[in-house]
């Protein structure tokens, strides 16, 4: 049986995937994608997180054969035609990168919310990001970031008076 | 070679349940516990079923006369869908406390129930809703109360060849208010150390209770129903009712130095979600 979804607007097709691989396992090994992480394998700390059909979801809980005839978008995939997408700049801008581990599942989870609600309120962004464990930054600048991110997708200038 | 299917009728689900498939809904807990085994050297499973695309699985009709739960309906719709909100807002609150968006994304109440651990929140939230299961197989179709499906901790009566359509739920009576409650170890991605259901109709006409994570599976708490029915709506009701649930607590799970916390959490809880509950059915404080 083949496998074929789209990955990052690619078609992809693939032969042999085992019926119990996880997406986790079929992105950074079978297609040697390593910007998504595994972190702790079992769903608690979402730097595996990728986007399917448009939500997230913890790579290392999906199988991988979930993906068919389906969209997924890695972090790999945000970027277009060299320019990096809103939310990678205003994470490097507002400083919520330190080892950078859990930011790839970060501005995933973001990606998300945002595309669900353009303009979270604080409470919001906690809670879609409550999957997505940091364990360098505080959870301020990662708030910030996405705060940042939503105005420019949503074409508004920065706020002057960011806190 | 291995193989996942994921048909979209259930005529064919049933017949490959039937050879001998592994179901999968969300994965989020059959891909952990796939992982355990991969890691002790277990063989990984050669048939997988993904139960998601099967229709009458993603059914969800709450305002019909017998209201259905489709097996395969997600966490995230039973917590963003105005029908739940509308109909048992108890279970559109217990669907959004459970783990994070991305456990919410795929996780299904139906994997909850098939899961069967003690502290599933969605498995409480419909336990207090009268859920009889409805199960599948090449034999037909059969009904089982979900309290008789789930007989200890991740243990239930689901045959090999057989998977989980659904749930039937009672329907409440008008202006019933409900309230759901958890405990956890923290605010987020935490499995439930209590959580405790609470409908409770106008003019104490009909109670419902049910607590989960401290007994061997969520259960309806009759007696206490029983005793709030024949009381006096108020604070004092309520605390009274706390402390015959922690009885029966230490009556079915034995009393032990540990369990001191939790006699005094499932007091507390079950008396402010039964507060809650009689409050939103517009009763006094
Ligand atoms: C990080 C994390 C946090 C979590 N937090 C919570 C929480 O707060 N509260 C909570 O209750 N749970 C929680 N869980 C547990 C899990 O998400 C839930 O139990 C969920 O409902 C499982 O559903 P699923 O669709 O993912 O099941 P799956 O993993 O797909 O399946 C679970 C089991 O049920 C069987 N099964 C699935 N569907 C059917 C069916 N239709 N018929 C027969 N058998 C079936 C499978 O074969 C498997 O044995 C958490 C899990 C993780 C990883
Ligand atoms: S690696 Fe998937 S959630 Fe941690
Ligand atoms: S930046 Fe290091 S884990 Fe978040």
């Amino acid at each position: 049986m083949t496998l074929d979804f789209t990955l990052n607007g690619q078609p992809v097709s693939l032969e042999g995937v085992p019926a119990a691989e996880s997406l986790l396992d079929l992105l950074r090994h079978r297609l040697d994608l390593k910007g998504t992480k595994e972190g702790c394998g079992v769903g608690e700390c979402g730097a595996c997180s990728v986007l399917l059909d448009g939500k997230v979801v913890d790579s290392c809980l999906t199988p991988a054969w979930k993906a068919a005839g389906r969209e997924v978008t890695t972090i790999e995939g945000l970027a277009r035609d060299g320019q990096l997408h809103p939310l990678q700049e205003s994470f490097l801008s507002a400083g919520a990168v330190q080892c950078g581990f859990c930011t790839p599942g970060m501005i995933l989870s973001a990606q998300s919310l945002l595309s669900d609600n353009p303009d979270p309120s604080d409470e919001e962004i906690k809670i879609a990001l409550a999957g997505n464990v940091c364990r360098c930054t505080g959870y301020h600048d990662i708030v910030l970031a996405v705060r940042r991110g939503a105005r420019a997708l949503r074409g508004e200038a920065p706020e002057a008076d960011e806190s | 070679m291995s193989r996942y299917l994921a048909p979209d009728n259930l005529a064919e689900a049933v017949a490959i349940r039937a050879q001998g498939a592994r179901i999968v809904a969300g994965g989020t807990d059959l891909m952990i516990s796939l992982r355990q085994a991969r890691l002790e050297g277990q063989p990984q499973p050669e048939l997988i079923l993904d139960v998601t695309r099967i229709p009458e699985l993603n059914r969800l009709e709450l305002g019909a006369e017998r209201p259905f739960l489709g097996a395969a309906v997600t966490f995230r719709r039973l917590k963003t869908d105005p029908e739940v909100a509308r109909v048992y807002p108890l279970l559109a609150k217990a669907a959004s406390m459970v783990g994070s968006v991305q456990v919410r994304q795929t996780g299904t109440i139906g994997g909850n129930a098939a899961n069967s651990s003690p502290a599933a929140d969605g498995v409480s939230a419909i336990t207090a809703l009268g859920a009889v299961a409805l199960l599948a197989s090449p034999r037909g179709q059969r009904e089982l109360p979900l309290s008789e499906l789930i007989t200890a901790p991740n243990k239930n009566l689901l045959a090999a060849d057989e998977l989980i359509m659904g749930f039937w739920l009672d329907r409440l009576p008008d202006g019933a208010g409900q309230a759901f409650s958890k405990v956890g170890r923290r605010q987020a991605v935490a499995i439930a150390r209590l959580n405790v259901a609470a409908a409770i109709a106008p003019e104490l006409r009909e109670v419902r209770l049910s607590v989960g994570a401290c007994f061997p599976s969520p259960r309806r708490l009759t007696l206490v129903e029983e005793l709030v029915m024949a009381g006096q709506p108020g604070p004092e009701l309520w605390r009274q009712a706390g402390r015959a649930a922690a009885t029966n607590f230490t009556d079915v799970c034995g009393w032990r130095s540990s369990a001191a916390y939790k006699v005094e959490a499932i007091a507390r809880v079950t008396a402010r979600t039964l507060a809650t509950a009689w409050a939103k059915a517009g009763g006094a404080a």
